[in-house]
């Protein structure tokens, strides 16, 4: 690409979502979203193949139409209201058409569908910041809006992004839509603590930053993007490929990783709210999502030698290590002792 | 609600339910977020003339400009998906969803 088009590209995508976090007035934080949006459609596109720009449309018509949702939600709120606040959205309407159109923009449950696919359709990278610098934005929005949206939407959205998530991983091969579903499956646990305590949320989509930094970044290492291609990762980089299995349980909420502290502070937060029924219903879900997480990890180390694998070995290219990578790595597995200090930080 | 409300709110609705149920062709799909925002042009100039607010009187002005971004980037996407696909026809984008 052209090196100040992709100057202003990548300058628009760190500003965008920071304007909408900084923002106090929904005009500003309107006016990140749409930055957001239209910095990222060129990097989607950038491969001129079908796919991506199957992938691009599909990404701009849902991420636009849920942009202008939000606008006329604020617009409504601001005839009834008469003020322009982020965090006195106090209109019940408004507040229901927010609530939809930031599930929308996040890939929530039942308008999870456009998620899989665009990221399907784009490259490693490209599918990295979209499923973690891009929904900073909107989950912002969330909390700060927090005081006023509706509990037991957000707890249907929630419960049925888990269950979708979960669901949809089982029966497919496509490493890079797994991710997506991994996503939609973090995000449901994400929106359903957010009206009872925003700083879990937020530890939580910091720890899910941190796993799907370090996966993804691990994908585009090992230049895998379907389960069968994890057969030949160990003759790559060996130890990367212990350290991937480790990554994939702490993304799955296994007990000395790092991906099971947001998972039990949250199901202890919904048990002090006497959701029992909720809590087990969640905890019971995330167990669908340990399925394909497991299946990968599966198909990564059990054809060690002796075995032989029964897939062709790739083409090696020369593989330039990543020097954020064994941070990330190291995060994502070790955080769990910390606990204590992460929860005083926030 | 008053009439301007009124008319506002059933052009929002009407170009929303086009977007989400009429989907046939990509040009007809953009000429419904087109609509869209020009609707809530309407309803974000009607508000500082209402309220009698001057500081506002530029909103508009900026919503359009971004919505007239978004449209460029929408025909854009029309001229790509005919190189790539050879029309607009929305069902031909089915080559993600295995």
């Amino acid at each position: 690409m052209n090196p100040h088009a992709s100057m202003i590209i990548t300058l628009s995508l760190i500003m965008g979502p920071l304007i909408t976090i900084s923002s106090n007035h929904w005009i500003l934080a309107w006016t990140g979203l749409e930055i957001s949006t239209l910095a990222i459609t060129p990097l989607i596109a950038k491969q001129h193949h079908p796919r991506a720009i199957e992938a691009t449309i599909k990404y701009f018509l849902t991420q636009a139409t849920a942009s202008t949702l939000i606008l006329s939600s604020s617009i409504i709120n601001a005839w009834t209201l008469g003020q322009w606040d982020i965090t006195q959205m106090s209109n019940n309407t408004s507040c229901a058409i927010l609530t939809t159109a930031l599930a929308i923009k996040l890939g929530l449950a039942p308008f999870h569908f456009w998620l899989p696919e665009v990221l399907q359709g784009t490259s490693t990278t490209t599918a990295l910041i979209l499923t973690t610098w891009q929904k900073l934005a909107p989950l912002s929005l969330l909390v700060m809006t927090t005081q006023s949206l509706n509990t037991p939407l957000l707890l249907l959205l929630g419960l049925m992004s888990t269950l979708v998530g979960g669901w949809g991983g089982l029966n497919q091969p496509q490493l890079r839509k797994i991710m997506a579903f991994s996503s939609i499956a973090h995000l449901g646990w994400m929106i359903t603590i957010i009206t009872f305590s925003p700083k879990l949320m937020l530890l939580t989509f910091y720890t899910y930053i941190t796993m799907t930094t370090a996966m993804f970044l691990m994908i585009k290492l090992l230049e895998t993007n379907k389960i069968s291609m994890m057969m030949t990762s160990w003759t790559k980089l060996p130890t990367l490929n212990t350290i991937m299995i480790l990554i994939l349980m702490s993304l799955a909420g296994l007990p000395p990783l790092t991906g099971f502290m947001p998972k039990w502070l949250i199901l202890q937060e919904l048990t002090k709210q006497h959701m029992f029924i909720i809590a087990t219903m969640m905890a019971l879900l995330s167990l669908l999502s340990l399925f394909f997480y497991l299946r990968i990890s599966y198909c990564a180390t059990i054809t060690l030698p002796p075995n032989s694998t029964n897939y062709l070995q790739q083409w090696r290219h020369k593989t330039n290590q990543k020097p954020y990578l064994a941070p990330m790595a190291t995060l994502s597995i070790t955080l769990l002792p910390i606990t204590p200090t992460l929860l005083t930080l926030l | 609600m008053t009439p301007l409300h009124f008319s506002y709110l059933s052009a929002f609705i009407v170009s929303i339910m086009g977007l989400s149920l009429h989907r046939t062709y990509l040009i007809s799909t953009l000429l419904c977020l087109e609509s869209m925002m020009l609707s809530m042009f309407i309803a974000l100039s009607m508000w500082p003339i209402q309220l009698q607010t001057s500081s506002f009187m530029l909103t508009p002005m900026l919503m359009l400009s971004f919505s007239a971004c978004e449209a460029g980037t929408g025909l854009s996407l029309l001229v790509a998906s005919s190189r790539t696909h050879g029309s607009d026809h929305l069902q031909n984008l089915n080559l993600l969803q295995c």
